[in-house]
């Protein structure tokens, strides 16, 4: 069954418009549970109270407070929100072309599918053919449902355009830049070891390799468990730190050879 | 300072023992919820039966099987399911970072070396930033499992959470048209418009939270009139903060401590913002409270 379009506008570059319709590019596939009073497993809800007493506050009573300072917060109501809130013009404006590189993958948050729109389909295959012969993304701001984006604009191998938002700067913490002391610095022979380890073992991203186990064994200790069959319970065990790190690295490779990797 | 999680990364023989931290905090436009006096609110649960406020110890998960039956699951079965993925990323691919297409990235993490790490840790940054690779491996952590690529910048690791392939939808299953043929003259003209475009490097204004600066400055404004003005202090160091937001970032106190490193720049945004925060949790969609795993 093809998804529902979230949202429907036009990528706007100079004096070109290119109308597109939105998709989410993800899809939850954690396992959910109920919350449950341990008691009598009655499910539980959710309110929302006072933290001084206990008592429920009704939606209609509920407001925001913007911190101001570490001193003070400003209560907005609702109607000043509504009144702040941006105006949408379904326009995706570009504002920028950058190369790949030009933005760090920590400014990643949210991929959207960009699909064309009926009226629209040669335009949106010429768009992302243009873009696919020129190795960068787009920067582009938008409003949609009262809030305001920022994204990154890219073309996959596949010929389809998509949207990730990103971060927003004050949200990215920087690096701190980090020099070891000279007894944690490890030497050029240990370096050149650890580079023949890392080739031995270096693949292409195959992320049809990958499968979330975890929530597989969730699936197979639920079913188990449905049957009323007893689980038997393991724990972690913390590993060790390397303490001859050369030794390690020889021995590493030495295994390495032994088994190709696929 | 606590870190969201302690364990150890592997790539062959060799074990770094690291800790695990945030590297995004939440957006400055996050509000506090309050009343219409501005006492503070927070999100409690409630068992409609007994008619009480519950406290986290006295809930329980329970899966609700297709046939209707609810099972629960304990801590220690969730802990259970893969045990010792809980403290080891094992390392098990190395790839070009440059491979990895920019919608696999979920979140980014920082990892700071434990003082038993010596120089295993340093080697892998090091190795990772001459040949552009990431090593690729899986964890869990708070009953979820991550993929992860341990990236290298500046002589410091980041895990960067990545998508599991059926986290993400293919074309066919969004139901995007096949492609259609572009006009030769149409693709030229667009591509001008690109080249027209063309910058080296993002521009950080473009990326500043538009949406946080009309509400400081709206509610700068309101402050003067003396309206709706409540003390932070009754807001602050609650339950509720400190079990998500309440650590400070000192990254580099962290790494002073493990590595004897002399870490130069503090982990500062734009707007110098220190607070961080707890994966995003997600809220209930429905009234009855509900929590995912997997």
């Amino acid at each position: 069954m093809a998804a529902r379009a979230i949202w429907k506008g036009s990528l706007v570059l100079g004096k070109h418009e290119v109308p597109i319709k939105m998709y989410s590019a993800v899809q939850d596939r954690a396992v959910h549970f109920h919350l449950l009073h341990d008691k009598d497993l009655t499910p539980v809800e959710q309110r929302i109270v006072r933290k001084d007493n206990g008592r429920e506050v009704a939606k209609e009573a509920q407001r925001k407070a913007f911190p101001l300072d570490g001193q003070r917060a400003v209560i907005l109501e609702p109607d000043e929100l509504a009144q702040l809130a941006p105006e949408s013009d379904r326009a995706i404006h570009l504002l920028r072309f950058v190369p790949r590189d030009a933005l760090g993958d920590e400014w990643f948050d949210r991929p959207y599918y960009l699909g064309p729109d009926e009226k629209g389909d040669a335009d949106y295959f010429a768009l992302a053919s243009a873009l696919a012969g020129k190795e960068r993304i787009g920067i582009a701001r938008w409003v949609m449902r009262d809030k305001r984006y920022v994204g990154a604009l890219a073309v996959g191998d596949d010929g389809y355009l998509r949207m990730t938002t990103l971060r927003r700067s004050e949200q990215v913490l920087d690096v701190p830049a980090v020099h070891p002391d000279k007894a944690r610095t490890p030497s050029p022979a240990e370096i050149k070891l650890a580079e023949q380890l890392v080739d031995s073992i270096t693949g292409p991203f195959s992320p049809e390799e990958w499968h979330n186990e975890y929530r597989e064994r969730l699936h197979k200790l639920i079913e188990a468990k449905a049957k009323g069959t007893k689980l038997k319970l393991v724990a972690a065990k913390p590993k060790e730190a390397t303490s001859d790190l050369t030794e390690s690295l020889r021995a590493s490779l030495a295994q390495a050879k032994g088994k190709k990797v696929a | 300072m606590r870190s969201f999680w302690s364990g150890t990364i592997t790539f062959g023989l060799v074990s770094i023992p690291v800790d695990l931290f945030a590297a995004v905090v939440p957006r400055q436009k996050s509000m506090k919820l309050v009343d219409e006096e501005g006492h503070p609110l927070g999100r409690r649960y409630w068992c409609p039966k007994h008619e009480k406020v519950l406290d986290d110890d006295e809930l329980v998960r329970g899966y609700e099987t297709d046939a209707g039956k609810m099972v629960v699951i304990t801590d220690e079965e969730f802990a259970s399911a893969a045990p010792e993925k809980s403290r080891d990323i094992e390392l098990k691919r190395f790839v070009a970072v440059d491979d990895i297409p920019p919608y696999f990235f979920d979140r980014p993490y920082f990892l700071a070396p434990d003082e038993r790490a010596g120089k295993a840790y340093a080697l892998l940054a090091e190795t990772m930033a001459k040949t552009g690779k990431a090593g690729i491996g899986s964890f869990v952590m708070r009953d979820h499992e991550y993929l992860v690529a341990i990236v290298s910048e500046q002589g410091m690791l980041r895990a960067e959470v990545l998508r599991y392939l059926d986290e993400l939808r293919t074309p066919e299953a969004v139901g995007l048209p096949k492609a259609a043929k572009a006009d030769a003259a149409r693709v030229r003209a667009l591509a001008k418009e690109i080249d027209a475009l063309a910058e080296a490097k993002i521009d950080a204004a473009e990326l500043a939270d538009l949406e946080a600066e009309t509400l400081r400055k709206f509610a700068e404004q309101k402050a003067k009139s003396g309206k709706g003005v409540i003390s932070m202090a009754d807001l602050e160091g609650d339950e509720d903060d400190a079990a998500s937001s309440a650590q400070v970032i000192d990254l580099v106190q962290v790494l002073r401590d493990s590595l004897g490193a002399s870490a130069k720049k503090a982990p500062a945004t734009k707007s110098a913002a220190k607070k961080t925060n707890a994966p995003a949790v997600k809220k209930a969609a429905t009234k009855k409270a509900a929590r995912s795993a997997g």
